[in-house]
């Protein structure tokens, strides 16, 4: 999973006919750290409909501010450039497979 | 195929095929942990199916002052720790979530996201997740402000105004974690003293950033497109709007029993009635830690039970031979 400065989401965003997944993350996160293997995994999996970033909080807490973070890991989903979904805290990969499988056919058909 | 983190030596039990064990165990909090690792040193061929969350509520502690040994310790500090022991005792771990577990043919069949085994016991240590009140703007504002992990989002929160709501241990340690960082506290709770440690309680109630709201439910929280920007309480003088930009929810757990519910008898609580403190209503599955009934749910008492799970259930092995 590609790490990339916030100022970048735009372009990350609106550049792709997939999915964005940004993940809104920080080093003392407990949660953030679990969470990291599962997207690591689904990077690889949902490759053909999702494309998995992360951002660190503590360096672009500008960004973090612009998206209304306010609790961590939080992933938000784009498409167009455009926010799709918004999920909180530690998710099992399961559950966050079928969640964005579901998204992906609702946003890509 | 399976997704499988085989992590330390794969133990030399008996089972004829690879999905079959004698113990399954799931769950990954320290319960978890503390019967793997003594289920790895019996030499029981096993597998602990962890899913929701590595480390369980305790990883998400910031501060355990409580287990012996450690005056202060990070709960992820001490579940890594623990899980490094199990590894190195030679645990074996799979990441997968347990859908559903019923009895086959005298064995206990526990069916996954990714797969399914076979076991001859299994140790019931999913946890609990944190309840949530059902009011309005809880849901809405969840990520926005409304929390139930202080140790994960305090930093958000700094020289900012934050309530906690409850008034158990946990609501106690990780409102006193707060402390450290935001402007003012404010303590919702429903009776007129705490359930927490004395200790604890003490040096929360007189922190000078603590204001305390007794006898006072929390019946809304509000906010814009930022987020939470207050809340309504009921309080003895009626209700009242409190600016805040945080909201800390610490009003029980839910037990994580939901596959299990066939399986073994649960309460009006959803946890897992045990017997003989680790004993369920099914002689081949035994429960540890937060997700059974046993009431005083600490790091401690959830490592002891899984240590008497793994036990009892080598006992009954060595007297199947």
């Amino acid at each position: 999973m590609r790490l990339i400065p916030g100022s970048t989401i735009p372009q990350e965003t609106k550049g792709t006919d997939k999915l964005t997944l940004v993940d809104f993350s920080a080093d003392w996160c407990a949660p953030c750290k679990m969470l990291h293997p599962v997207l690591d995994k689904l990077t690889t999996e949902l490759n053909d409909r999702v494309n998995f970033m992360t951002v660190d909080i503590d360096r672009d807490p500008a960004t973090a501010n612009q998206f209304g973070i306010r609790g961590v890991p939080t992933m938000i989903i784009f498409h167009g450039g455009k926010e799709v979904d918004r999920m909180v805290g530690f998710r099992d990969k399961a559950s966050l497979k079928r969640d964005l499988e579901a998204l992906a056919v609702g946003t890509l058909g | 195929m399976s997704f499988k983190i085989e992590i330390g030596a794969v133990n030399s039990g008996a089972g004829s095929s690879e999905n079959s064990y004698q113990l399954v165990i799931a769950g990954g909090g320290p319960a978890a942990l503390s019967a793997a690792i003594y289920a790895a040193r019996y030499g029981i061929k096993h597998l602990v199916v962890e899913s929701w969350q590595p480390g369980g509520q305790a990883a998400l502690t910031a501060e355990i002052e409580n287990y012996p040994g450690f005056s202060s310790v990070a709960g992820s500090d001490l579940t890594n720790a623990m899980k490094q022991q199990a590894t190195a005792a030679g645990a074996v771990f799979v990441m997968e979530t347990v859908e559903s577990a019923e009895e086959k043919n005298g064995k206990i069949l526990i069916k996954t996201d990714l797969g399914q085994y076979t076991s001859d016991y299994l140790i019931i240590a999913t946890g609990a997740a944190p309840a949530t009140l059902g009011v309005p703007g809880e849901e809405k504002y969840y990520g926005r402000g409304v929390s139930f992990c202080a140790t994960c989002d305090a930093p958000f929160f700094k020289g900012k105004k934050a309530i906690v709501v409850g008034g158990g241990d946990s609501a106690v340690k990780e409102a006193l974690h707060l402390t450290h960082v935001v402007s003012e506290l404010g303590l919702v709770h429903r009776r007129d003293k705490l359930r927490a440690e004395p200790y604890l309680a003490k040096k929360l109630v007189e922190h000078e950033k603590v204001t305390t709201w007794w006898n006072s439910h929390l019946v809304e929280v509000t906010g814009d497109d930022q987020g939470v920007t207050g809340v309504i309480l009921d309080t003895p003088e009626g209700r009242k709007h409190i600016e805040t930009n945080g909201v800390f929810l610490y009003v029980g757990t839910v037990p994580a029993t939901e596959p299990f519910k066939s399986l073994v008898d649960l309460d009006g609580k959803k946890a897992v009635v045990t017997r003989n403190i680790v004993g369920t209503s099914n002689p081949r599955v035994f429960a540890a830690g937060d997700v059974t009934n046993n009431g005083f749910r600490q790091v401690v008492t959830a490592v002891s039970e899984g240590a008497r799970a793994s036990a009892a259930i080598f006992e009954l092995l060595e007297n199947e031979e």
